[in-house]
């Protein structure tokens, strides 16, 4: 908001100013005035006559004219953009180019509750302009961030409209709602998806404690600061984006072919069994058979429509906007369709009151796939076509396959019918009052109420023996949530001499409600949609089920920023929070401090005379702040009731209901306590700029269940409590180099990179470790494990010392009851001649160590174009793809290529017998380099010129080409390294979305 | 001037917004921070009335038909490692079973921890229901006979227990604190003697017969029969005797039809002693949870897995005519009684007819076959440990009565098939009884530990791979092990 006022009072005195033209004996100048990012034209920019008081400002189209001396030099200055001096050297038309003052000491930046300007900052504080969100392919404005900001790692998912998992300086918590606090416009969110990303101003990721702990009940994995799209004063500008492209996997795993298949599903039976008869009497006869990722996948189209009306007067500005994004996912039938709706208006009622509100609608419309179609993909039988000569579909039943591949992924594609629709209305209202000389009271009220509906119907069809059904199902899923912030803040702000001081005192209370009805109905016929209504089905199987969550919390918090001369700046804060989760049975309060100290050294005067550095400040901060994001009631034991405690008796069932879980009996707030010590320094007269800190984060008291043993008996085996002690420790370094060069040629280069070191300080275990990573792993095996000393979620398993040749070996091994030629040799660590649980070792980190972005820009007249390189290294994955296996499922041809098959055929890839117990165990040959680094943007744009938009009454044309994920390289053997996951899950491969590429031409138009 | 009145105005207005928001909020905070769970009901409020007494008794049942107690998990440890089962499906379909069938699963196979977890699972609501129900105020008789059932349950899954594990944690009491959570393994001898301390005090409560809308809870017959069973495991010869004696005076009988005793509508039937009551209730969701009959489908059939079928080894079991050969096995290629035709081909010879739901009662969307109840016990066994234990105890005719009873049944009405046993050799009788229990209960998850308690472990799995001094238990899941940090130790060869 302060932004916004200096904003409307510096151009109010311009207005004022721009009156008094009176001078005779001058020549009229006229010209126009363009940014020099996105060549747009900039209304209201300030023309003054330098050391005069003569001025004008440009008009909604970017132009203006002034009256000067032949011989004067002209100033033009606007908020945000680099002033510019020009000598009019006679000349009646001179076109300005405005370079954004990313560089300017007088930048702002986003902070919680408020603004600061970048140089009063002591904290760790990064800022993105919406403009860099909106210029990508991304659907999701949070996965443009990919390698935008050092220190922040995202982890994308190529599912269409989905929300990446991103991590602020490395995973400080495991448990419950692991991901960042996102506040959009006052409103708290877990989830942005909903978002146009054309509707994002400035995206703000405070990133050190000391910034964050502002928002202390629920910032210890970081807060992301959201503030969309104001209205500003001037004539309307209405603006057009629209973009049409498509997307196509890329990285496509190759699978054995239908020989290939037979073969290897022969040797298996043979490993198995030797003396069953093989399943395939003659291989090659199957030919290449089917391609079933070809039969899934598709070049999938995506749409975008954006259109925006901003302007407003003094007294009150407006922005409205529509957005549409329709996206195909490579999958076919899969697709996402997002409609949002955006309305702002602020009113300076009177002198001392300002009101306003933001209101944004979000439908989202989606059509589902089956969450085990990639599955199915990768495991179906080549062997087996999409549908026979007749028409029906091929069967695996037909060829013996059953277990692990009874399917036809055709059917699931055709058959599997579940549509969503979310709808979701957020928003706020505030009041600013100036209650007295430098004092401003604002209240507001913030809210987010969402409706969720899925609906699944299967009909009555027996496609494949495997895949039928005897009775249809329909299934009506709603989700609601009804979540509303209250907030109420006074800020004293005054100069005094030397001194600034700004000092915020805070209250805020919030309710979060979900409440969702599942329903069922059997035996619903179809023939339009129309009848897809519970009320069509069986009255007697008819079935309901709900449930839901309530918090609440209640805040305080006061912040006091105080610079002198600014040079010296000192910020502290501190936040009460008091959380449902903890009442009744822990800390229901917890406090939150936090301080930060700067010295401008480049202020002082012996810096005066020096030219080598334009500016330097060093800065350091500590902070504590906490994560109230476990479950409902952790505290609470409460009675399960569900229905495999149905009683039957003489056909009838009877409710059950017991105790069969643990809870703690007191639970402490979990707190990450963070220290941070920073520098920021401008070179080559102010081109180079340069951050760089280190930090040290710990979480203290971290919550998360852990396993307990199961002969206490519960239903889970899992047990809630305050376990671990977890360290992020890292390094980042960011640095810029811009140069508007000559000749019409400007560039600007930019570099990041963020190092963290992932440690777990303490576990309440001892050395007894939390196992995890369960995931795509048969049999019960888990491949992760977290322990004192190590990463959290360490890749945890047997060390493959190479592959047994033949039963001499097998016999001469520790390994001689259970193995076979062909499996895998084991290395006996601890040397007591037999491989069992005690041999495992750490075998990999799914934390990445190094995450890194390139971005360049080049502008060469109406020429731009930009390039964004991203990646990450010092992390691996777990490739759970390979031996989930059941039975026949289809394998990768690597693995084909590879495999033992007889002595001497290989000494690293095992038999085909790779699902056995003892060869699927979490092993060193699953674990791979999950490094990448990709091409993850480049755009080039061409903007029509200037004289042309006159003629045509138009602001701006400009059309572009891009490309996301283009070129992506890495070792991993799966379709893509970026896994995701859990933080104690994290980097398992079962089948992940695969990666695509985006490849666009748009539009932008502005009227 | 007004307007500056006006902005005076809503200045002080603002103010006492300001103050007011700053008195009220701290006083409201407590209650707004306390919230009730939703959606589910708080433990406080349970254990109050007879209702809740109830509920948590029948959840008790609810919890046997689980994946654990019936699955899996249940079938690797007790089933497939017998000479009349084996992993089945297809050869390359779970092949982790097969360590089952020749002893070299280890610690960490997961049906391990499952199996384990299962029992331990059941024991937990049961130790709930008689530290609990006790202080509730209700019908003093209902109270005593929901102890009693609960018992029962405990009973039975602590023999699960004993049976596969040997020494194992014995829980008598819901753990008051985390104190209790990690407690190391009780000799066996203690766990037996809890096991006959729950079922002595559940005879002595539990009703032998139960109005209709009851059926189907445990009675005292059951108590008795699973007590007859856990005393010949400890070789209590006396004690077997006369409890079979007592169970056999409670009017249970053999159900004529040994193939019809196993279908759906001869549940609960007058042989039945104990069995684990599974439905389909579609209106009642989450409920179907049994898979026991699915996972021993005919594969490639409606929704058969095809695991755990018979060996070649039970099929040349039988004597000839023997109608319980065709009764428990199907054979591939075979038309059912009910009309199901097996494909002559497919990947197994023969399946599990015990758990065989006609084709025409799979339901789709839920477990197949997860009507199917689990027969736990049955009269025959208790006639057959009336005949073992008389021989032991030297009444060979007393013996041959009860054996010759069940081989009646299994004649089919043909003459000459299955012949009574003359012999008065008490080692001959032995032999024909565990032979009868070896084809008796096939594919009933009784022979494997039948035969190690008979002392022939070597004799009749050791061509498998099995180990005296090892294969007696299996090992103590490494899992749990890993969790105890060190407090349990593991079983001997492991």
């Amino acid at each position: 908001m302060k932004r916004i006022f200096t904003r409307i009072s510096v151009l109010a005195v311009f207005c004022l100013l721009a009156i008094n033209v009176a001078f005779a004996q001058n020549i009229t100048v006229i010209g126009r005035v363009t940014d020099g990012g996105d060549k747009s034209t900039i209304p209201s920019v300030s023309v003054m006559v330098k050391g005069t008081q003569i001025g004008a400002q440009t008009d909604a189209t970017g132009a203006y004219s002034i009256n000067a001396p032949a011989n004067a030099t002209l100033v033009f200055t606007y908020i945000g953009y680099v002033t510019q001096e020009i000598a009019v050297g006679n000349r009646t038309n001179i076109n300005v180019v405005l370079q954004s003052s990313s560089q300017q000491l007088d930048q702002v930046v986003v902070v919680g509750y408020g603004t600061q300007r970048k140089i009063d900052v002591t904290g760790s504080v990064a800022s993105v302009k919406g403009e860099e969100i909106s210029k990508q392919a991304s659907v999701n404005p949070i996965s443009a961030l990919q390698g935008k900001v050092a220190g922040v790692s995202i982890t994308n998912s190529g599912a269409p409209g989905s929300s990446p998992r991103i991590t602020i300086r490395g995973t400080g918590t495991v448990y419950g709602n692991t991901g960042v606090l996102y506040v959009v416009d006052g409103v708290w969110f877990d989830d942005v998806s909903f978002l146009n990303p054309g509707d994002i101003e400035n995206l703000s990721i405070l990133k050190d404690a000391s910034s964050q702990s502002i928002y202390g009940i629920r910032a210890a994995n970081g807060v992301v600061l959201i503030t969309t799209k104001k209205g500003k004063t001037g004539d309307p500008v209405i603006s057009y984006n629209g973009s049409v492209g498509y997307k196509k996997v890329t990285n496509q795993i190759e699978m054995a072919n239908a020989t290939e298949y037979a073969t290897i599903i022969n040797e298996l039976i043979k490993s198995n069994d030797a003396t069953a008869t093989p399943l395939f009497a003659n291989p090659s006869s199957y030919g290449e058979g089917t391609n079933w990722y070809n039969q899934g996948f598709r070049n999938a189209l995506q749409t975008n429509h954006q259109v925006s009306v901003n302007g407003g007067t003094e007294k009150t500005t407006y922005n409205f906007s529509l957005g549409y994004t329709n996206e195909d996912g490579i999958v076919k039938t899969q697709n996402f369709k997002r409609y949002t709706a955006k309305f702002s208006n602020d009113f300076q009622v009177l002198k001392p009151l300002k009101i306003g509100y933001t209101v944004s609608g979000t439908a989202i419309n989606t059509n589902d796939i089956n969450d085990g179609i990639f599955r199915q993909l990768y495991a179906a039988g080549p062997v087996v076509p999409v549908y026979y000569a007749d028409g029906s579909y091929g069967d695996a039943n037909d060829f013996g396959l059953g277990g692990g591949n009874n399917f036809n992924p055709q059917v699931t594609l055709d058959y599997f019918n579940q549509k969503s629709k979310n709808y979701r209305i957020t928003g706020n209202v505030y009041a600013e009052l100036t209650v007295a000389k430098h004092f401003t009271f604002r209240t507001s009220a913030g809210g987010d109420f969402g409706q969720n509906e899925v609906r699944a119907y299967s009909p009555v069809y027996q496609a494949t023996q495997g895949q039928r059904t005897t009775q249809s199902t329909l299934n009506i899923n709603r989700d609601e949530n009804r979540n509303w912030i209250l907030e109420n803040t006074l800020t004293y702000k005054n100069t005094f001499g030397d001194h600034n001081l700004t000092v915020l005192l805070g209250q805020t209370a919030q309710r979060r409600k979900n409440y969702f009805v599942r329903a069922t109905a059997f035996d619903v016929p179809y023939s339009s949609d129309g009848d897809l209504y519970l009320a069509l089905g069986t009255a007697s199987t008819r079935r309901v089920e709900d449930g839901g969550s309530l918090l609440t919390s209640a805040s305080y918090f006061g912040r006091v920023n105080y610079s002198f001369k600014d040079r010296y700046l000192l910020n502290a804060t501190i936040r009460r929070d008091g959380a449902s989760q903890f009442y009744g049975g822990g800390d229901l309060w917890g406090n939150f401090p936090a301080v930060g100290a700067g010295w401008i050294v480049t202020g002082e005067n012996f810096m005066k005379d020096q030219k080598v550095v334009n500016y330097l400040k060093l800065k350091g901060s500590w902070g504590k702040v906490g994560n109230a994001g476990v479950p409902v009631n952790p505290t609470t034991l409460t009675i399960d009731q569900s229905g495999k405690l149905v009683a039957f008796f003489n056909g009838v069932g009877y409710t059950g209901a017991n105790v069969n879980s643990i809870v703690p009996s007191f639970l402490n707030w979990e707190r990450t306590v963070g220290t941070d010590i920073g520098l920021e320094a401008k070179f080559l007269n102010n081109r180079l700029s340069i951050e760089t800190g280190f930090y040290n984060k710990k979480t203290e008291q971290a919550i998360f269940d852990i396993n307990v043993l199961q002969s206490i008996g519960t239903s889970s085996g899992k047990l809630i409590g305050n376990q671990a002690d977890f360290q992020n420790r890292g390094f980042e370094f960011l640095a810029t180099y811009a140069d508007v060069a000559k000749n019409g040629f400007s560039y600007s280069v930019s570099g990041n990179i963020g190092i963290n070191n992932n440690k777990v300080l303490s576990v309440i275990t001892g050395l007894n470790p939390i196992y995890a990573g369960g995931a795509g792993i048969a049999n019960g095996a888990l491949a992760t494990r977290t322990i004192q000393g190590q990463p959290i979620g360490a890749f945890f398993g047997y060390q493959v010392a190479g592959i047994f040749q033949n039963a001499a070996e097998v016999a001469a091994s520790a390994q001689r009851t259970s193995a076979k030629p062909g499996d895998f040799k084991y290395a006996d660590v601890n040397g007591d001649g037999v491989i069992d649980g005690k041999d495992r070792i750490v075998l990999g980190n799914p934390n990445p160590k190094y995450s890194y972005g390139l971005s360049a820009t080049f502008g060469y007249k109406e020429f731009d174009l930009s390039l964004d390189v991203q990646g990450v290294a010092g992390v691996d994955v777990y490739n759970a793809n390979v031996a989930y296996r059941f039975g026949n499922e289809n394998f990768s041809k690597d693995f084909y290529d590879n495999r033992w098959r007889g002595e001497g055929t290989s000494t690293t890839y095992p038999s085909a017998n790779v699902g056995s117990t003892a060869n699927a165990a979490p092993n060193s040959f699953y674990v791979e380099d999950g490094s990448y680094i990709r091409l993850r943007n480049v755009q080039l744009g061409y903007t029509l010129p200037t004289s042309l938009m006159t003629k045509l009454t138009l602001r701006k044309i400009r059309v572009f080409v891009d490309a996301q994920n283009a070129i992506n390289l890495f070792g991993y053997k799966g379709f893509t390294p970026e896994i995701g996951g859990t933080p104690t899950n994290a980097g398992i491969d079962a089948n992940v979305y695969p990666l695509s590429a985006t490849y666009r031409l748009g539009l932008q138009v502005t009227f | 001037m007004k307007i500056i009145n006006k902005n005076n105005y809503i200045q002080k207005l603002g103010l006492i917004a300001l103050c007011s928001t700053i008195l009220i909020t701290p006083s409201c905070k407590k209650d707004f921070l306390n919230v009730d769970p939703q959606a589910q009901q708080p433990a406080v409020t349970f254990w109050k009335s007879q209702d809740d007494a109830t509920k948590a008794v029948n959840s008790i049942y609810g919890n046997l038909r689980t994946w654990e107690n019936t699955a899996f998990p249940a079938l690797a440890v007790e089933s497939i490692p017998g000479d009349d089962a084996e992993k089945g499906s297809s050869v390359n379909d779970a092949s982790y079973l097969n360590n089952f069938d020749n002893y070299t699963a280890g610690s960490t196979e997961g049906q391990f921890s499952g199996f384990w977890t299962g029992q331990y699972q059941n024991i937990n609501l049961c130790n709930q229901v008689l530290d609990n129900i006790p202080a509730i105020n209700m019908d003093a008789s209902l109270k005593a006979r929901y102890l009693g059932e609960a018992k029962f349950v405990r009973a039975y899954s602590y023999f699960r227990l004993v049976r596969a594990f040997g020494d194992v944690p014995l829980r008598l009491n819901v753990p008051k604190d985390a104190t209790e959570f990690n407690i190391p393994r009780t000799a066996k001898a203690q766990v037996w003697a809890a096991i006959e301390k729950d079922l002595d005090d559940a005879a002595a409560i539990l009703p032998q017969t139960y109005p209709a809308v009851d059926r189907g809870r445990a009675t005292r017959g059951a108590a008795l029969a699973l007590h007859a069973k856990v005393a010949m495991y400890l070789g209590k010869w006396d004690q077997v005797l006369s409890l079979t004696n007592t169970v056999m005076g409670l009017g249970y009988d053999l159900f004529p039809n040994y193939e019809q005793g196993f279908r759906l509508n001869n549940e609960n039937n007058i042989e039945s002693v104990f069995e684990i009551q599974c439905e389909i209730n579609q209106s009642i969701p989450g409920s179907a949870t049994s898979q026991y009959s699915q996972v021993q489908g005919v594969r490639g059939s409606v929704g058969g897995w095809g695991f755990n079928v018979p060996t070649a080894t039970l099929a040349a079991a039988y004597e000839p005519g023997d109608v319980r050969r065709d009764a428990t096995i199907i054979f591939r290629g075979e038309t059912t009684p009910q009309g199901d035709i097996i494909a002559a081909t497919g990947d197994n010879p023969m399946y599990n007819q015990k758990s065989y739901v006609p084709f025409s009662l799979i339901i789709t969307g839920v477990n197949e076959g997860a009507q199917q109840n689990v027969r736990v016990l049955r009269f025959a066994d208790v006639l057959l440990m009336n005949a073992e234990a008389a021989n032991e105890l030297n009444n060979i005719t007393l013996a041959k009565t009860s054996l010759n009873k069940v081989r009646a049944r299994a004649r089919g009405g043909i003459a000459g098939v299955l012949p009574d046993i003359i012999s008065t050799d008490k080692e001959v009788v032995r032999q024909a009884i565990w032979k009868e229990r070896q084809v008796e209960f096939a594919m009933e998850s009784d022979r494997y530990f039948d035969v190690i308690r008979q002392g022939r472990g070597t004799a009749v799995f050791g061509p498998k791979g099995w180990k005296a001094g090892k294969n007696e238990v299996w090992p103590i899941p490494s899992t749990e092990i890993d969790l105890s940090a060190g407090t349990l130790t593991q079983n001997p060869g492991y």
